[in-house]
């Protein structure tokens, strides 16, 4: 058993020292990744091939993610993006004793509370995969094709506030892609600023 | 691989993840981190003029407000004016921000009290009387490390349009503001993205100091903010390299701040911007080729030092020394050195000081122990007293404190060896000048190097001496004639002090080289007693000179720099005056042409038309001739009060030239590239 967990030790050592992509190219094949999800459940990206993916970055205690969520928009969202076909990722990458980071039991929570609507929720508490996909606010968005490419990246939509009064009459980028997609056409918009609080990572 | 080593990662990051801590709570409504007030510069703007608005924020402890640019994460602040018909709000100025990194994520913030400032333009066909009614309301979002909250204040202030007096408390309130703000550098940078590196090369003085520099970016997509960045200065460029975010082609804004705050405004073009010395240079020329080169250069000049008057009375009656002990081989060898390792010490420790004192933030160069009158009145003192003796005033056979710089053995040895070396820094400068600012430029090791070098140099013809026997046989026997040489070079010691006592003069003025050369007069007289004393062998020999030497030294409390100083050096050749509105007006009272021109250590521009055309012969003839009175204002540490007259002629910063036409009402205001001929011109248009 010792032997083991030495290993396993020295796995993460070893592997954790070599660089791992900063960030995500649109364009390009998305990195893959497995995080256990609010169930336990071991969830990859690549297990989603074939469909189009939607990451959303999530914190609960985030004023900018609170404005999507008690006006319902992400939820509508989520639904939309779900009845057309598409997985949705939301991602925790909050560390533990920082703000909004959640357990599986409080992400189910969470979930079943604001009537979400995503595919899974998965748990990033070491901010591996947010590090590697360069997530800097919550939310950040991120859309993967069938094929497995990065088709966009960035914020939820063009008002970065936290007024509930600025979502009606903005562009809803995520949903402005799928639509796109769906019609076989190219993301016009395909990079954007995010917009919201910085992902609380372990320092 | 890639793939597979990253779901490794990550499957063992989620094994190993501790669950803890609960979800803190997240203050939301009515919240108030940052404190902020609107306040104009003037209650009672002119019709038609422009009045600054400041919102003066002051965060909480431990909270922080966000640039323009925010970073990393984070959000700029917005404002939704509410103002009567005809004014308008300008885009707000802010102050140069700090960085704050957390999570691995670079924020661009402010932790402590800033005011953005902003111009409201009134309108021309506002009546005086008339109120000015002025609402703002402000999004903003404001952050711990732990947690951000978004804040929305409505200010407001009104103005009644009247006469645009400023109240000097309020003057003072905006000049503290104002100098919070970056300046515009003058010239523009260029920048280059190639192998996911972003490089800017910043036109920057070589001779500025940039200590602490980072480049904040205004353009959003060229730059990925939390990788590091680094700092290099190659001549008159500072080049800063980090990673690019993707690819840009348009235009790059930034500010480049240094240690204690200053920021410039920098505007780059995309271009081609080779890499800095640090990272291997384009001619191929490593740092080493430099170091070597300057390392020659530095030997040779030492070895010149020697013939200089103010070291070779030492060095040759040192060298004599040698010659008339018929010392052993192994005393001349262990004598060369110890003469050696006193040189080169006392060269490394000079160097090590000035690289220190730069370092520190001062402005020094070379040879700086010279600029205090303090040391030159003890340099004057000291010269005094080894001319005195090569003379024949007095003999150093006693013991004493200054004798051990002629006494025998190794200790002797090493004392001439750095007194010889801190004697001849004055002579350095000139000759030495190109290899030790190659040395400033350089890391701290090379840079001693160099130094050492110079000591090296100065120390060489001792060691031949002392390790070739041949050469040393070549030395004349020693003889009655060697009495007669002494006297001799007590002629170029003199001349020294004379220099010395010149030196004195410009730095104190006549009392301070009055008190100099009073001081070495009383020396003089004890030395001359302490000599007479000697030679009639009676006791106490060296009582008068000491107390004479005390009373001399005690000048060194009393001698100061005169304020004059600096002006008369930056006088220079136009003989230019500071500038100050007073001086201006009274200058064209007398009916005079004026040119006046703004600078400032950090502005390239400034500092290239000053060599190529201001400071020149031609136009300091021809601006002579026509008797035009030369003003100039030094902006380096960004005083207000210029910056507002700077303004005043529609310009944001320096360099600015201003002529004034004798009886003329107003200035003209001459292009920021200027030539001999242009100048030259001006009396005669």
């Amino acid at each position: 058993m010792r032997e083991y967990l030495f290993a396993a030790g020295a796995a993460i050592a070893a592997v954790a020292a070599m660089p791992i992509a900063a960030q995500q190219v649109t364009g390009q094949q998305a990195q893959d990744f497995a995080l256990t999800d609010m169930y336990g459940k071991t969830v990859k990206l690549s297990d989603y091939r074939g469909k189009t993916v939607v990451l959303e970055w999530n914190n609960p205690g985030c004023p900018f993610v609170q404005k999507h969520y008690t006006s319902g928009n992400m939820q509508k969202t989520q639904a939309a993006a779900r009845a057309d076909g598409a997985v949705w990722l939301t991602i925790n990458s909050g560390a533990p004793g920082k703000q909004g980071h959640m357990t599986g039991t409080e992400a189910q929570s969470f979930v079943r509370k604001t009537d979400a609507k995503p595919t899974d929720y998965l748990l990033d508490p070491r901010g591996v995969v947010g590090k590697a996909y360069d997530a800097r606010t919550t939310p950040h968005m991120y859309i993967v094709d069938a094929s497995g490419t990065l088709v966009y990246q960035g914020g939820i939509d063009d008002r970065p506030t936290a007024d509930v009064a600025d979502i009606k009459g903005a562009r809803n980028h995520v949903l402005a892609a799928l639509d796109e997609l769906k019609a076989g056409k190219a993301v016009s918009v395909a990079e954007t600023r995010p917009y919201g609080c910085s992902v609380k990572y372990a320092s | 691989m890639q793939t597979l080593r990253f779901a490794i990662v990550t499957l063992l990051a989620t094994v190993f993840v501790t669950f803890a801590a609960p979800v803190s709570a997240q203050a939301v409504g009515k919240s108030n981190h940052i404190a902020m007030r609107m306040v104009a510069e003037t209650d009672t703007p002119a019709p038609g003029s422009t009045v600054t608005l400041g919102i003066a924020a002051d965060p909480e402890p431990g909270w922080h407000g966000y640039w323009v640019n925010p970073g990393g994460a984070g959000i700029p602040m917005r404002a939704d004016w509410t103002l009567p018909d005809g004014a308008r709000a300008g885009d707000f100025r802010w102050p140069v921000p700090q960085t704050l990194k957390i999570g691995g994520i670079m924020n661009y913030v402010y932790e402590g009290p800033y005011t953005p400032l902003v111009d409201l333009t009134v309108p021309a066909n506002a009546t005086p009387g008339t109120k000015l009614p002025v609402a703002v309301k402000l999004d903003y979002l404001v952050c711990t490390r732990e947690i951000c909250v978004p804040e929305s204040k409505q200010l407001s202030t009104s103005l009644t349009v009247g006469d645009g007096a400023v109240p000097p408390e309020r003057r003072a309130e905006f000049d503290r503001w104002r100098r919070a703000l970056p300046r515009p550098l003058g010239s523009p940078a260029r920048y280059q993205i190639a192998n996911g590196k972003f490089r800017v090369a910043i036109p920057f003085p070589a001779s500025a100091d940039a200590a602490g520099a980072y480049f904040f970016p205004l353009t959003d997509g060229a730059v990925d903010y939390d990788a590091p960045q680094s700092v290099a200065r190659d001549g008159d460029r500072l080049v800063v390299e980090t990673a690019a975010a993707g690819s840009f082609a348009k235009p790059v804004e930034g500010v480049l701040k240094i240690a204690g705050g200053q920021g410039f405004m920098v505007s780059a073009t995309p271009g081609t911007v080779p890499p800095a010395i640090k990272t291997g240079n384009p001619d191929g020329d490593s740092i080493w080729t430099k170091v070597a080169f300057a390392f020659a250069a530095a030997v040779l000049g030492g070895l010149i030092l020697n013939i200089m008057p103010c070291v070779f009375p030492i060095l040759s009656l040192k060298a004599l020394s040698l010659a008339r002990a018929n010392e052993t081989e192994s005393d001349a060898r262990g004598e060369a050195l110890a003469y050696t390792a006193g040189v080169v010490i006392v060269c490394v420790a000079l160097g090590a000081t000035l690289l220190a004192l730069r370092a520190a933030g001062s402005s020094v160069g070379w040879a700086f122990q010279l600029q205090d009158p303090r040391v030159i009145l003890f340099l004057l003192l000291l010269v005094t007293g080894i001319a005195l003796n090569l003379a024949g005033l007095f003999e150093l056979a006693a013991p004493g404190f200054v004798n051990r710089s002629a006494a025998k053995g190794p200790s002797g040895a090493f004392a001439t060896g750095a007194l010889a070396a801190f004697v001849a820094t004055p002579c350095t400068g000139p000759f030495m000048g190109v290899a030790l600012g190659a040395a400033l430029v350089l890391p701290t090791a090379a840079a001693l190097a160099i130094f050492a070098g110079l000591g090296l140099g100065l120390a060489l013809p001792f060691l031949l001496i002392g390790f070739v026997p041949g050469l040393r046989a070549m030395l004349p026997r020693p003889g009655p004639w060697m009495a007669t040489l002494r006297h001799i070079l007590s002629v170029p010691m003199f001349l020294t002090a004379l220099a010395l006592a010149w030196v004195l003069g410009r730095q104190s003025g006549v009392g301070g080289m009055t008190l100099g050369l009073g001081a070495a007069l009383l020396l003089a007289l004890g030395l001359w007693w302490t000599g007479a004393r000697q030679r009639r062998s009676s006791g106490l020999q060296w009582a008068p000179a000491v107390v004479a030497g005390v009373i001399a030294l005690s000048a060194l409390a009393i001698v100061t720099r005169t304020p004059v100083q600096a002006a008369t050096e930056q006088a220079g050749l136009l003989n230019a005056q500071p500038f100050s509105e007073q001086r201006l007006a009274d200058l064209r009272a007398e009916g005079r042409p004026v040119f006046a021109y703004f600078t400032a250590d950090w502005c390239l521009t400034c500092k290239v038309n000053e060599k190529a055309a201001i400071e020149t012969d031609a136009v300091a003839k021809a601006f002579k001739d026509a008797d035009v009175a030369v003003l100039v204002g030094d902006w380096t540490d960004g005083d207000p009060a210029l910056g507002r007259f700077i303004e005043r002629h529609n310009r944001a910063g320096v360099p600015l030239y201003l002529w004034y036409a004798a009886g003329s009402d107003a200035p003209d205001v001459l292009p920021q590239i200027l030539t001999k001929q242009q100048l030259t011109a001006l009396p005669g248009g």
